[in-house]
């Protein structure tokens, strides 16, 4: 169990810690409602985490989901208001747009052989760069009432856009804890060569996580638009970063093969109970970012060491 | 092949560069200014003031109004990043302010880079801190709102400086000074320095600043009414970093050589790099550098005869009326309906447009008066 | 191909003199070729921009990214990656700046950035060599604790009244532009390092195939911290000329430093994939990049559109890269 689980178990025991030390600093962080308001926050990192798993349990990695994310918030705008389609088809575009941008990625990486930090590194510029263009740095407001209710409002007791989280939450999990799809991705991220001769569906297996990866992109730009009901091309600068940081606290291996759905969400609570309860507790944002950059790399070196530990 | 080979990849660059041709066989098309497209309100060329019409309070309202009257305060002040010579002054005015009233304490706390996101969890985290005050400076007015409104709802006193929310999202605003006021003296002081008829280049922020956009819309206006002969040459994008600012300037010179008679710095970090573009060029006196900066910034070129001036309201005043007027709403000594503000040390200052407490006109910083400022 | 001291370069044995230069420096060759056509094109359709000024501002303004490839291109050729590189030099300029301002002696505010720097990396280095956690995820902790301390100590405070005789960046040598004159020097000696020197080559075996480095010897965790050790060195040395161009040092660090660093490095050459590339190729393309940055603006491309375009450029030039190797793959039979 510790063998397998270790990293997760260690990181639920951090969670806890956190949650208990900073809950005697400040009586208002354990509340359920800055809880539920914490979700709230979280949930576009989250959604592009979830999948983001997916990719760096494979093998590779996508820098170019905060620009996707840009680029599909700008579409939106755009496509609503300057174009003058009705709001849903916009939304439904910018997905697609979303999930192109994905395939791109893709094709990139497995038709051309790019190595995926240098082909998403170039489309982090390329996205960001066509939603400058494409907005010609004009944001879009005036949404509609009911739009907003996605972001800023409640639904069955919780904030929308959690439900959305939760959902992908459960579809990632399933898929790659149970099903032959989610196991094909671990055993391209253990070795590529082998999963190809022992006849594994590998490019089609990269393709779906990519374009995966970029949807869950163009959900959070949707989920954000509607969370502050203006759209400007610099949404999302950075969320790679963030993303990244909460998949790779929670236990996966940047090298691939390793890594779990449970191990991401654990490391998003992480960061976000930190940020929130840090600054609850009287903490500066700029002490926040130290404190998560060093939790980033003392828990790695333990699991390292603990990883050693138990071969040994 | 062997010795082709290595070429294979590298052609590839050349098709870049031909791109950047590419952009010779568009005809030069309406230059964009770097305006914001909005309605403009230029003022009059001479100065007459404008017409004020009289609006009624539209700020927010805060739950419990008045339960804090004679509380202790605890303020958090928000700017839209921190690490900007700007801010840093904005902050201490606000500590000055917590210092000289009674049972005030106030932290600055912002994020690193101008970021709509960041600011917005910034205040969400502290939201239920039990803090009683928020100041803020808006990335966005709009994508700022709802957690404004939220800190309203929840009793915390809101209130704006530099850069606005919407006004039901907060409670006053310190208007450093109106944004056709700003325009009316850069392209005034421009005008001294390049004559009526010189030519100009614009050295901004990014275009999704809001307040720049603004700026530069009302300069457009008030230059095509009031200096019709000037020649807008160029606006290019330099973000808040001064090296991009001083090879965006030094790209500027290069281009247009003789032609170029004057530099606009619309920030407070592109104005000094443009002046340090200029010195380096050995251009001074015959490129004129204006804009915005804080006086701190500017005192070498100012002292070296390179600028003769620069704009700026007085941020440290600024940040001490947002201040004050948190703490006055928060004591109900300052309510809706009020036309006058007494802040403290700065005096009455006017309120207008409903809610906006205005700081007054730019103060202009030439060498008679830049040494008794220090921020 | 493994028993090669540089893995991936063609390397014709009876090949005349000139042939052998540009089998080897072939992507050297036309990345300045592209600088070339870049400024011959744009000086037809402006004379202003290659007069002697603005060459001087294309080949001087972005030595400081130059001189930091440099010690990223070390780090990409030993297959490892440094994400906190921005964040360090805006550190680094802070500190020497401090220094300046402080009274201390003006050869330690020069001297400390470059001492700080290799300290800084030091930690990075052992975390990646010797506990075994890849680089890009050190570095990206590394780059949060570096940004949020900065701004933790200075408060957001601008460092300002630097002494004149501090500004090393604005002096001259020989009528030359002081970064200019830096970034050429340590270009040729790092380069000359790395090719002559069996320590420098090492790097090179080291990244084209750790296992058979340490099959013949090569002690591959010391070097990898020694790559990093480097690195902080020249991110330090790139810090001397980014600091003290101006007369203010901002206490932010420069949006996206570390990125266009990277992009340097892989459009100059360097392969991600480890083994290959030259600091040649790399301070070119830096130059490469302040020349297109200037031309934008001497023919007017939609500031709106340059982003994109910096994108597509780094995807067609990968993209070629890629093509040109499964051609030689193929050709080549491996």
């Amino acid at each position: 169990m510790l063998k397998r689980h270790g990293h997760e178990a260690v990181l639920a025991v951090l969670v806890v810690g956190a949650l208990f030390i900073l809950s005697l600093q400040s009586d208002r962080f354990l509340t359920l409602d800055n809880l539920l308001n914490q979700s709230r926050l979280m949930a576009e990192v989250a959604l592009v985490a979830l999948p983001m798993t997916f990719v760096i349990i494979s093998g590779g990695i996508d820098l170019s989901v905060g620009s996707t994310m840009g680029l599909c918030a700008i579409l939106v705008g755009v496509l609503w208001q300057s174009a003058g389609l009705p709001l849903p088809a916009a939304i439904a575009l910018s997905l697609l747009a979303g999930l192109a941008c994905g395939l791109f990625n893709g094709l990139l990486i497995i038709r051309f052989g790019m190595p995926p930090l240098i082909a998403t590194l170039g489309t982090l510029a390329l996205y960001r760069g066509l939603a400058e263009g494409i907005s010609q740095a004009r944001s879009v407001r005036g949404y509609p009432e009911w739009f907003a209710r996605l972001g800023q409002g409640d639904s069955w007791g919780l904030p929308s856009q959690v439900w959305l989280v939760l959902l992908m939450l459960a579809i990632c999990g399933i898929v790659l804890g149970l099903t032959r799809w989610g196991r094909t991705i671990y055993a391209i991220g253990s070795s590529e060569t082998a999963a190809r001769f022992a006849g594994l569906p590998v490019d089609a297996t990269k393709y779906a996580i990519y374009a995966a990866t970029g949807l869950a992109s163009a959900m959070a730009a949707i989920v954000f638009v509607s969370r502050v009901s203006t759209t400007r091309s610099d949404m999302g600068t950075g969320l790679e970063l963030d993303a990244i940081t909460a998949v790779v606290l929670g236990g996966t291996s940047i090298f691939g093969g390793r890594g779990t759905i449970l191990g991401t969400a654990l490391g998003l609570i992480l960061v976000q109970t930190l940020e929130n309860g840090l600054s609850l507790a009287g903490v500066k944002g700029d002490g926040t970012v130290v404190l998560i950059g060093l939790v980033l790399i003392v828990t790695l070196l333990v699991g390292a060491l603990m990883d050693r530990r138990l071969r040994a | 092949m062997k010795i082709a080979t290595p070429f294979g990849r590298s052609l590839a660059l050349l098709a870049p560069v031909a791109t950047v041709f590419a952009g010779f066989a568009q005809p030069a098309q309406a230059e964009w200014t770097g305006g914001d497209g909005q309605p403009t309100a230029p003022l009059a060329c001479d100065g007459s003031p404008a017409e004020v019409a009289a609006v009624a309070y539209n700020g927010g309202a805060v739950a419990n109004e008045g339960a804090k009257a004679g509380q202790p305060l605890k303020v958090v002040d928000v700017p839209k990043l921190i690490g900007i010579g700007y801010f840093d002054s904005t902050s201490k005015g606000v500590l000055k302010a917590a210092a000289e009233l009674p049972d005030v304490t106030a932290i600055t706390d912002g994020p690193t880079q101008a970021n709509i996101d960041e600011q917005i969890t910034l205040i969400d985290n502290y939201n239920p801190s039990g803090i009683d005050g928020i100041l803020f400076s808006a990335n966005d007015p709009v994508a700022i709102a709802p957690v404004l409104r939220k800190a309203l709802a929840a009793g915390i006193n809101v209130v704006g400086y530099d850069s606005d929310a919407e006004p039901d999202a907060r409670q006053w605003f310190v208007n450093p000074s109106e944004f056709n006021g700003v325009a009316k003296s850069l392209i005034d002081e421009l005008a001294a320095d390049i004559g009526k008829d010189g030519s100009f280049a614009i050295v901004t922020s990014t275009f999704t600043t809001p307040n720049q956009a603004r700026w530069i819309a009302e300069m457009e206006a008030y230059q095509q009414a009031c200096y019709p002969e000037m020649t807008w040459l160029e606006t290019v994008e330099a973000q808040e970093d001064n090296i991009l600012s001083f090879n965006q300037a030094t790209t500027l010179i290069n281009k247009y050589g003789e032609e170029l008679d004057g530099i606009v710095g619309m920030t407070s970090v592109a104005t000094p790099a443009a002046a340090e573009a200029v010195t380096q060029a050995g251009l001074c006196g015959e490129t004129a550098v204006i804009g915005l900066a804080t006086p701190n910034a500017m005192k070498p070129y100012v002292a070296s005869d390179c600028v003769r001036a620069a704009v700026l309201w007085d941020t440290t005043a600024m940040g001490y009326a947002a201040m004050q007027a948190l703490h006055a709403a928060a004591n109900g000594t300052l309510k809706a309906g009020d036309t006058s503000f007494a802040a403290g040390a700065l005096g009455t200052l006017q309120i207008l447009n409903g809610s906006q407490i205005l700081l007054g006109a730019p103060t202009v910083f030439t060498k008679e008066n830049i040494t008794n400022y220090d921020f | 191909m493994t028993s090669q001291i540089l893995p991936a370069r063609a390397n014709p044995p009876a090949a005349a003199p000139l042939r052998r230069f540009f089998s080897e420096y072939g992507h050297e060759c036309v990345v300045a070729l592209a600088i070339l056509v870049l400024l011959v094109g744009v000086g037809l359709y402006n004379p202003r921009f290659i007069s002697a000024r603005n060459l001087g501002s294309i080949f001087s303004g972005n030595a400081y990214v130059a001189i930091a490839a440099i010690g990223m291109t070390i780090l990409i050729v030993m297959r490892q990656i440094d994400l906190s590189v921005g964040a360090l030099i805006g550190v680094l300029a802070t500190i020497s700046g401090s220094i300046a301002v402080s009274g201390a002696p003006i050869w330690l505010a020069w001297l400390a950035p470059v001492l700080c720097g290799m300290a800084i990396n030091a930690v990075s280095g052992l975390l990646v060599a010797y506990a075994g956690i890849p680089a890009i995820v050190v570095t990206l902790g590394m780059m949060a604790v570096l940004q949020g301390g900065l701004i933790s100590v200075t408060g957001g405070a601008w460092i300002s009244n630097l002494p004149a005789d501090f500004l090393l960046a604005k002096m001259a040598v020989f009528g030359l532009p002081m970064p200019l004159v830096w970034a050429i020097v340590l270009t040729i000696a790092a380069g000359l390092w790395l090719r002559l020197t069996p320590y420098g080559r090492s790097f090179y075996l080291i990244g084209g195939n750790a296992e058979a480095a340490r099959a013949v010897g090569l002690p591959v965790r010391r070097r990898i911290v020694m790559a990093f050790v480097i690195h902080g060195a020249f991110a330090g040395l790139a810090t001397l000329m980014f600091a003290t161009q101006l007369q203010v040092i901002q206490s932010t660090t420069p949006p996206n430093l570390e990125l266009l660093v990277i992009t340097a490095s892989v459009i100059g050459g360097v392969s991600i994939l480890g083994g290959t590339g030259t600091v040649f190729g790399s301070s070119l393309a830096a130059v490469l990049f302040a020349a297109i940055g200037s031309a934008l603006i001497f023919v007017n491309v939609s500031a709106y559109w340059q982003r994109a375009f910096i994108g597509a450029l780094i995807l067609l030039t990968v993209g070629a890269d890629m093509l040109r190797r499964r051609r030689a793959a193929s050709a080549g039979g491996k």
